[in-house]
């Protein structure tokens, strides 16, 4: 008998592709944008914010804090 | 009298000559215009235990063991300069097994494959890879795991 959610805590992924990676883009930080709102509008998932400041700490010092006219590199998903 | 008219005519045959050999070339006519860029879709989802170096799976099957890696390829024709491909992977419950994204700039045709194993095996039963181009949902294949 199966559990009714089995753990798939375990389960390792990944993905590749034969199509070559999108160049990175950038973003001007408008108002009101927060990183995980600039993280769903374009990589349609919040929670990867960080990948976004993490591809730009070298302007952005506080997570929590940036700026209107920012220009931001997004890297590919 | 007559060698001077004579020669007036030849003159002027010459010049005719001329201006039939000096005649522009009509135009060539004007070059096809290039094929419009068809946007990026998704035309197929495969699943397999292997796939090759083009990424596409070479025998597909429905049915895996518990300790197999499931791979899901992903066929895509058309061109993007940015699309995400997004596989979510599910078991019979709709407990969520696995998200994957992958970011591609397809020029033409081509495979994108995701996969996932798990070490103390698959709990047996059935399964889904639901795929989504762009956040909009692309296809979908069922699949099922067996002692």
């Amino acid at each position: 008998m199966l559990p009714d959610n089995p753990d798939f805590s375990d389960v390792q992924g990944g993905s590749s592709s034969s199509a070559p990676p999108p160049a990175a883009q950038t973003y001007t930080v408008k108002a009101g944008d927060s990183l995980s709102k600039i993280a769903k509008q374009l990589y349609g998932d919040a929670n990867k914010w960080r990948t976004i400041y993490q591809a730009n700490t070298d302007r952005i010092k506080n997570p929590d804090l940036i700026h209107p006219g920012q220009v931001l590199t997004i890297p590919p998903a | 009298m007559i060698v001077h008219a004579r020669r007036w005519s030849m003159v002027v045959a010459t010049l005719a000559g001329a201006a039939v050999a000096c005649k522009k070339a009509p135009p060539p006519p004007p070059a096809a215009p290039p094929p419009a860029a068809v946007p990026v879709s998704v035309s197929g989802v495969s699943l397999g235990k292997a796939v090759g170096a083009d990424k596409s799976v070479a025998q597909a099957v429905t049915t895996f063991g518990t300790k197999d890696t499931i791979y899901a390829s992903v066929a895509t024709t058309g061109t993007s300069a940015s699309a995400t491909l997004t596989a979510v992977w599910t078991f019979q419950t709709g407990q969520v097994v696995k998200t994957d994204s992958q970011s591609i700039a397809p020029t033409g045709p081509a495979h994108t494959e995701f996969h996932i194993s798990k070490p103390s095996g698959w709990p047996v039963g059935k399964y889904k890879v639901s795929v989504a181009l762009n956040g909009a949902p692309a296809g979908a294949q069922d699949f099922e795991v067996k002692r």
